[in-house]
């Protein structure tokens, strides 16, 4: 919920939301209809939108209830559905008429042909699959009509999504369901086996063990590419993602984004907020498929760089301008002396050393040691409720 | 109705599964097909339809790759090639190509084969409304649901031998590694490589790329030969037997094993001991370095989370 807002907050215009719903199975007395009004009612105030990922692929049984929980949500006025399984689309196409359905990016779709089956079968968007190219992506807006989405930022699967199974075989852990392990980014052996069986490692002691990781994906620098391809909605991945995360990269790409459209002719890429990204970023960032077929440079072999460089160390709730005496949400450790940068929507940022710190009491103290803990601190220049502050490491 | 697939190396290995009783025989050329022991040329296509059309059998030939945009301009001529040949099936694994054989110049009568992700009988009754003529069950469904998919409005494909691919990547895994740590190797199916995990030092995932990308199998080959009885009780009778990782005359052999246990069934003569009796035949002729075991079939539902 917390995350929801910040990412409205700093300029998305859509979440998705999943969690629980991700998986049906889980979601008696787990999924929450109450929270999730309150998060569409937040959603809507702000002229943004809630989609509800369900984009699990059922086994049998699993879609028990699904027409009372697409019908709810449809009431509840969530916007639309991210969906890949067909059986549960034909629920909710059937139970809950009205609600949109997206096409998840779980069904690989890679071709113009196969946005045009699901736009003839009454989806109203879909995600495309990771591997798609700049070049193919374009050829696809030219041939369909249908809204298309795309992952411009985060994680990714090394897969075809949807077609990995490796953690139900390695962990019994359904990726389909919601259950994946992860197991691409273990370390493997890589042997060859002689006639009886016995395995010969092709690699020497000591060299790089063979894994599957792929680094993140980042189209900061293609943000022209992007607008220009004519795609209708921009995918920033945030799973398991904290607040700091979120509202980092919305900031970002919301400005990047904007200052374009503002000035196509004059647009230039500021190196700020490439800084900003990288002050998050979890891993290596990469453009995915989109110019090229990654190589082993978009793989993470050796030495890992250590991101990120910062902590997420609280949040603005108050600020009276006056006494230039800010209220804040601990997240992380700091103290008198850090330097902390400060940062709202809007990438408006500046940054101050701590000077003095009080406990809800008003009681002096030196540092901030406890999780969620409230105190208040002097910030000379004027922050704003729902900024967020952080230090480098 | 048992309905008994193979795979083919060749069309030398397809004349002999056919001979010794194989229904359809299952070809296909590797721009378009998953996971093939054999590229077939176009004319060794011909030859398979021809020689399993003369002998009252069946061909279906793997059109099941993830089809990017290049690949779907070029698949309707292929769609046009098989036609012309008469082709009996094809397998689909691309929504695209659904999307294609709506026009009835390109409709092949299809099996929906999109791997890990068919997994449920209102899935398979989806497809059956834009054409689908079968499915294949995910290798990650257990025995207890596959009863529960039988209720499908379309006979379901059941893997009873042969590799399971349970992770299909675009990217060159293989070559990205080597590059990193600049050796020179060969990344074929040929050069025959296997992965162990960090807690499993006896396990070993085949793994190879071709130009669908990167594909890795499950630790041992599936075979279901000693539960066909119970597959047949609860209508499950399309049995596909994949030789990718079992070539030659074995493959051949075990296709046999299968093709003597369909007729014990069919005759009411199948017997636990008979099952037992086959399966020790079968592993005989089973790459000696490679294992067998019955995958997902025999976990109860929840033990997958
Ligand atoms: S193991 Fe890796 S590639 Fe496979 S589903 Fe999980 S995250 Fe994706």
């Amino acid at each position: 919920m917390e995350k929801l807002k910040t990412a409205i907050f700093y300029g998305a215009d859509a979440v998705y939301i999943g969690g629980e719903a991700y998986g049906l199975r889980t979601r008696a007395g787990n999924f929450d209809y109450t929270d999730m009004q309150e998060g569409v009612d937040y959603a809507h105030a702000y002229g943004a939108k809630v989609y509800v990922a369900t984009n699990m692929m059922t086994h049998e049984g699993d879609e028990a209830g699904a027409g009372d929980f697409f019908r709810t949500i449809r009431d509840i006025g969530v916007d639309a559905v991210i969906i890949s399984d067909p059986a549960l689309m034909t629920i909710c196409a059937s139970d809950a008429p009205g609600l949109e359905m997206h096409l998840s990016t779980q069904q690989s779709a890679v071709n113009y042909e196969t946005l045009n089956f699901w736009k003839d079968f009454g989806l109203t968007r879909c995600v495309l699959g990771r591997e798609v190219s700049m070049e193919e992506m374009n050829e696809i807006r030219a041939k369909t009509d249908v809204e298309i989405e795309a992952f411009i930022h985060g994680a990714m699967c090394i897969s075809y999504s949807g077609r990995c199974t490796l953690s139900n075989h390695m962990a019994n852990r359904d990726a389909n369901r919601g259950g994946c392990s992860q197991s691409c980014r273990w370390h493997y052996g890589l042997f060859e086996m002689d006639e009886p069986g016995e395995h010969q490692s092709i690699t020497e002691a000591g060299t790089e063990p063979f894994s599957m990781s792929a680094v993140d994906l980042s189209m900061i620098h293609h943000i022209p590419d992007l607008v220009n391809s004519g795609i209708d909605s921009l995918k920033i991945e945030g799973r398991m993602k904290s607040i700091h995360y979120v509202s980092t990269v919305s900031n970002v790409y919301r400005k990047a984004i904007d200052s374009y459209c503002a000035d196509p002719e004059n647009y230039i890429l500021k190196q700020e907020w490439v800084d900003e990204l990288w002050k998050v970023a979890q891993r290596e960032l990469s453009t995915g498929f989109f110019y090229n077929e990654p190589t082993e440079n978009e793989q993470l072999f050796g030495q890992r760089r250590k991101i990120p460089q910062y902590a997420f160390v609280g949040q603005v709730l108050e600020y009276d301008q006056d006494s230039q005496i800010a209220v804040i949400q601990q997240r992380n450790n700091f103290g008198v002396g850090d330097e902390l940068e400060f940062y709202g929507p809007g990438m408006r940022h500046h940054q101050e050393q701590l000077h003095s710190l009080w406990d809800e009491q008003g009681k002096p103290i030196v540092r901030a040691p406890h999780a969620l803990q409230i105190v208040r601190m002097k910030v000379t220049q004027p922050v704003k409720p729902n900024d967020m502050i952080r230090k480098r490491k | 109705m048992i309905e008994l697939l193979a795979t083919a190396e060749s069309f030398e290995q397809a004349k002999h599964l056919i001979d010794c009783g194989v229904d359809t025989i299952y070809i296909g050329e590797e721009a378009y097909g998953l996971r093939l022991p054999y590229s077939f040329s176009r004319e060794e296509q011909r030859a398979v339809i021809a020689y399993a059309h003369a002998h009252g059998r069946k061909v279906t030939v793997a059109v099941n790759a993830i089809l990017h945009n290049e690949q779907i301009k070029t698949v309707p001529s292929y769609l046009t090639f098989l036609k012309e040949n008469g082709v009996d099936r094809i397998s689909v694994g691309d929504t695209g190509l659904i999307q294609l054989m709506k026009q009835p110049d390109y409709y092949i009568p299809f099996i929906y084969d999109a791997e890990t992700i068919v997994t449920n009988h209102r899935q398979v009754d989806f497809w059956a409304k834009f054409g689908a003529v079968g499915a294949v069950a995910a290798r990650e469904v257990p025995f207890e649901e596959l009863q529960m998919m039988a209720k499908a409005s379309l006979p379901i494909e059941v893997l009873v031998y042969g590799a399971t691919c349970i992770h299909q990547s675009k990217r060159k895994l293989m070559r990205n590694y080597f590059n990193f740590i600049e050796k020179s190797e060969d990344v074929s199916r040929q050069r025959d490589l296997f992965l162990s995990e960090p807690k499993g030092d006896d396990t070993h995932y085949s793994i190879y790329e071709d130009c669908n990308g990167t594909h890795i199998f499950a630790n041992n080959e599936l075979n279901l030969l000693p539960y066909l009885g119970q597959l047949a009780a609860v209508n499950l009778t399309t049995w596909k037997l994949d030789g990718l990782y079992c070539s030659g005359e074995s493959f051949v052999s075990i296709a046999k094993l299968f093709v003597e246990a369909r007729e014990a069934i069919k005759a009411g003569l199948w017997s636990e001991a008979l099952g037992a009796q086959l399966d020790r035949a079968l592993r005989r002729f089973h790459p000696a370095k490679r294992g067998l075991d019955t995958g997902f079939f025999l976990l109860k539902p929840d033990q997958v989370k």
